[in-house]
């Protein structure tokens, strides 16, 4: 699920001013921003930090608060998916001490044995997360994982242009056929086409998978392009009137182009969460923590979600959000479900996937 | 006293000179090319681990499985669609070869401008494609300001998109070898066939281009080649609509967590690499002795 | 001479291709300074796109990030690489051609193999991924274009004075430094050049060995393309592609300044 963005992430505007006045001159010894006067770290924390995170996930001044407040310099890199996520850390070799996989990657992760258990007595502002993210499946006890954001997947269309689409059918009934398109992921594609025929999005079903596939095909006939997140752009610039999209994306969308709408169909659909890990690797753990406790606070959890335009994990952040994501009632959390990881499976829908691509 | 007494050895030595010379480059090469793909091969006949990465034992079920009709379709159309890359870039860069050849003092200018795109970064390359290609894109916008259209082309996300981003970035790989082989080319020969009688196609047809095949075909294999793994043009200018046998590739490492299956797919475009620099090697030494011969 | 003559047929089908190949960057480029933010229509000349990237402090790491991985590539290519042709030329016999041959391999290669089988071994080693991989990627890629190039100045270079030199009594290191090296010079820097813009430029490679804190540009640049159509986009673009022009250029005519000498 490639980027959930926030604005530009503008770590220290000084710097910045500083560093356009370089740009030009700017010999080959700069490795990295030039930092500003040393700031005074906070006791028992480490000096550095190594964040991996999706890109454009994160509020505009995060980052930067927490050097501020505690003196420890943040390098924050950013991926596009969760696939390159556990490629770089299956691989080994990348030096993160946190990164925020979505839920159903996480028992792969703790299998694999790249994640350190979380010491709860240092995250005293834990007791801000909501209930609905306490003790999930793939993390007993929260033993690895903070929850971070949530969202879900939907469809984001242009009110002028079509009328308010109720089921994932729009993309199989000739509906702007060519100025529509579906996310570039075989799990969102065939999943939505198995909630469209009342099944599981994480079925391992032969025959639920065949129909799935057909269906699919037959909405690629109509699609422009199979793109994610991308997607925004054309929408706001009115190339594409309906996108299979997550809300999140489609509320920045929103921000530029208030045409723009948002449905989850009424036969269901994902939704997700992602979770910030340690790695069993992380040579900074005191400031790992640190960073941890800090997204945690109600006005530091609110200033990320407000910029993403994802619902928030944290209960006391929910509340302070200038434009809120409501938490899912019951009878939408019926309607929605989870991925969780396909093990043996995976083969059979990257099959299926490479053949709605090949058809 | 020392330095000079060393290289006194070493001139005395070539064998070691020159191991001296190459080894520190030939050696980067082993370590950080082949040593790479020798993994890689290893990769390709090793089991599939569960969560992605390999699993020791030996298997060719990869290699067999890249014989289903469902790869080998995926295969076909790369080829098919690095061929037409190949034919269009023959097509549209003799006749631009030509013209450079024969442009006097242009030449400099016209031959940078031909090469420039290629050492532009291939993602603003790309990305200058979908800006002129959109539906709200420049060109859609210039035919409608000139009273052309009333309703936008489809001109993005279309196998015509994949094929111009794949003939746009390998362009000049087809040019340059051809202009150099025209530059090569005796103005005697044409003059005598001139004399001869022969009309300009004529001579064209049977002086020049014969003369030229060398070229066309090291500009076809440098066109044909890295077109075959291709992977960000058919994603961005095709709409991810159609796979080619890199997106396969990045598949099979990314959610399909197949690193063996990924491993054989690589090899067998590594396979195809070396198999048209092994021929093209043959050939163009064959041609040099046929042209030192005498 | 009319043998010599540019068929009318053949100039138009050029000045297509001219147009093909330069019309996208031109117009990308343009509409860096244009107003409106989603549009393409021409709504007023601006640079706040160029001022908003200046305030982007990704933007500016990752360039800096490029400018260093880039120096140091090259720097390490460069000399590699000329050693690896001086040898070639002057001193290998047997295995010449088919040595020169096979350097054309890693130049042909898909970016994607390159880029995964350099992940594979680095996985294997147990290596660290950073600035430190990135680096090691980018001299085995610029590597062989560095030997071509310096190879094809190499024989440019008449042999005759270097002959002169050793008749004279100079040694073969006071033949090469006064001698050899003033004629192949330009042929080096011009080969800097382009290894430097290759190391710049490269996407597909980076993007697999890349770790903590090594983003370059174009990482940047992918996730600003995957995700608006933003002008920042054009602008960063334009960028790009002046800097990259004037680096082609300057290799340009030094590589031709040392074929006239």
């Amino acid at each position: 699920m490639p980027e959930r963005r926030a604005g530009a992430l503008s770590r220290r505007d000084f710097v910045a001013q500083a560093g356009s006045a370089a740009l030009a001159a700017a010999g080959a010894g700069t490795l990295l921003a030039a930092c500003g006067a040393p700031r005074p770290r906070a006791p028992g924390l480490e000096a550095e930090l190594h964040i991996y995170n999706w890109s454009d996930y994160i509020g505009p001044d995060t980052i930067g608060q927490f050097e501020e407040e505690t003196g420890v310099t943040v390098t924050y890199d950013t991926y596009e998916s969760n696939e390159e996520l556990v490629g770089k850390l299956l691989a080994g070799g990348a030096a993160y001490d946190l990164c925020v996989p979505t839920s159903y990657v996480l028992p792969l992760l703790a299998a694999k044995g790249v994640l350190a258990p979380l010491d709860r007595a240092r995250l005293p502002n834990f007791r801000n997360v909501a209930p609905l993210f306490l003790d999930p499946a793939v993390d007993p006890g929260n033993r690895f994982g903070v929850p971070y954001q949530w969202g879900v997947t939907g469809i984001a269309y242009l009110r002028s242009q079509v009328t308010e689409p109720a089921s994932w059918g729009v993309f199989l009934d000739g509906t702007v056929s060519g100025r529509k398109t579906m996310m570039d992921d075989g799990r969102e594609v065939l999943g939505a086409m198995l909630r469209h025929r009342g099944h599981s999005l994480n079925s391992t079903d032969a025959a639920e998978l065949a129909q799935a596939r057909a269906d699919a095909v037959t909405a690629k006939g109509q699609l422009a392009a199979f793109v994610s997140a991308p997607v925004k752009g054309q929408l706001v610039a009115g190339d594409v009137c309906l996108a299979q999209l997550w809300n999140g994306d489609t509320r920045q969308a929103q921000a530029e182009n208030p045409d723009i709408g948002f449905v989850v169909p009424r036969e269901g659909s994902l939704i997700w969460a992602d979770y910030v890990v340690m790695l069993a690797g992380c040579r900074h753990p005191h400031a790992a923590h640190a960073f941890l406790d800090f997204i945690l606070r109600p006005d530091v959890g609110a200033g990320i979600s407000d910029a993403t335009g994802y619902g928030t994990a944290n209960a006391a952040a929910a509340e302070r959000l200038r434009n809120p994501v409501p938490y899912p009632t019951a009878e939408e959390l019926a309607r929605l479900e989870y991925q969780v990881d396909l093990g043996p499976a995976t083969a059979l829908w990257d099959r299926l996937w490479t053949e709605v691509k090949a058809a | 006293m020392t330095r000079r007494g060393l290289l006194a050895r070493l001139a005395g030595r070539p064998a070691l000179r020159t191991g001296l010379l190459l080894g520190p480059g030939a050696l980067w090469l082993v370590c950080f090319f082949v040593v790479p793909l020798a993994i890689l091969l290893a990769y390709s006949v090793m089991r599939r681990g569960a969560y992605g990465g390999v699993e020791p034992g030996f298997t060719l079920e990869h290699y067999a499985r890249v014989l289903d009709p469902l790869y080998l379709g995926i295969l076909r159309r790369t080829v098919v669609l690095s061929l037409a890359t190949t034919a269009i870039c023959f097509l549209l860069g003799y006749p631009t070869a030509l013209v450079i050849a024969r442009s006097g003092r242009w030449r400099n200018l016209l031959l940078f401008l031909v090469v420039l795109p290629f050492w532009t970064s291939a993602l603003v390359r790309t990305y200058a494609m979908i800006f002129l290609l959109r539906d709200t894109g420049f060109l859609n916008a210039a035919l409608r300001a000139l009273g052309v259209l009333r309703e936008p082309l489809h001109l993005l996300y279309t196998e015509g998109a994949v094929l111009a981003g794949l003939v746009y970035g390998a362009l000049p790989f087809m040019v340059l070898p051809i202009y150099a082989s025209l530059e090569k080319l005796d103005p005697v020969l044409l003059e005598a066939a001139e004399g001869l009688g022969a009309r300009p196609w004529a001579r064209f047809r049977r002086v020049t281009l014969p003369l030229t095949l060398p070229g066309v075909a090291a500009g076809s294999l440098l066109v044909f080649i890295p077109t075959l793994g291709a992977f960000v043009v058919p994603d961005l200018l095709g709409g991810a609509k159609q796979m080619m046998l890199g997106n396969l590739v990045q598949n099979q490492f990314g959610p399909a967590r197949n690193w063996p299956f990924g491993s054989a797919a690589s090899f067998l475009v590594m396979s195809l690499v070396l198999a048209a620099v092994l021929l093209w090697l043959r050939r163009r030494d064959r041609g040099a002795l046929a042209r030192e011969g005498p | 001479m009319s043998a010599r003559r540019v068929p009318a047929g053949a100039a138009v089908v050029a000045a297509v291709v001219y147009a093909f190949l330069h019309l996208p960057l031109v117009a990308l480029t343009a509409f860096a300074f244009n107003r409106s933010r989603f549009s393409v229509q021409w709504t007023g000349f601006t640079l706040q796109w160029f001022q908003r990237l200046a305030r982007r402090p990704d933007v500016l790491r990752a360039f800096r990030l490029s400018l260093l991985v880039g120096t140091l590539s090259t720097v390490i290519a460069t000399c590699l690489g000329t050693l690896l042709a001086l040898a070639l030329a002057r001193h290998l016999r047997r295995g010449r051609r088919l040595a020169e041959g096979l350097l054309y391999l890693p130049v042909v290669t898909p970016e994607i193999v390159a880029g995964i089988s350099l992940l594979l071994l680095f996985s294997a080693l147990g290596v660290t991924l950073g600035v430190g991989t990135i680096v090691v990627a980018h001299v085995a890629f610029s590597l062989p274009f560095v030997a071509v190039v310096v190879l094809a100045r190499l024989e440019g270079i008449d042999r005759s004075l270097e002959e002169a030199a050793m008749n004279l009594g100079a040694d073969e290191l006071t033949t090469f430094r006064r001698v050899t090296l003033p004629q192949l010079w330009p042929g080096i820097v011009a080969a800097a050049l382009l290894a430097f813009t290759l190391s710049f430029d490269d996407f597909v490679i980076t993007f697999f060995v890349a770790g903590v804190g090594s983003s370059t540009l174009p990482l940047v640049v992918y996730s600003m393309v995957r995700k608006s159509v933003e002008p920042t986009i054009n602008a960063i673009s334009a960028l790009v592609l002046v800097g990259t022009t004037a680096l082609v250029w300057a290799a340009d005519r030094l590589a031709r300044g040392s074929a006239r000498a």
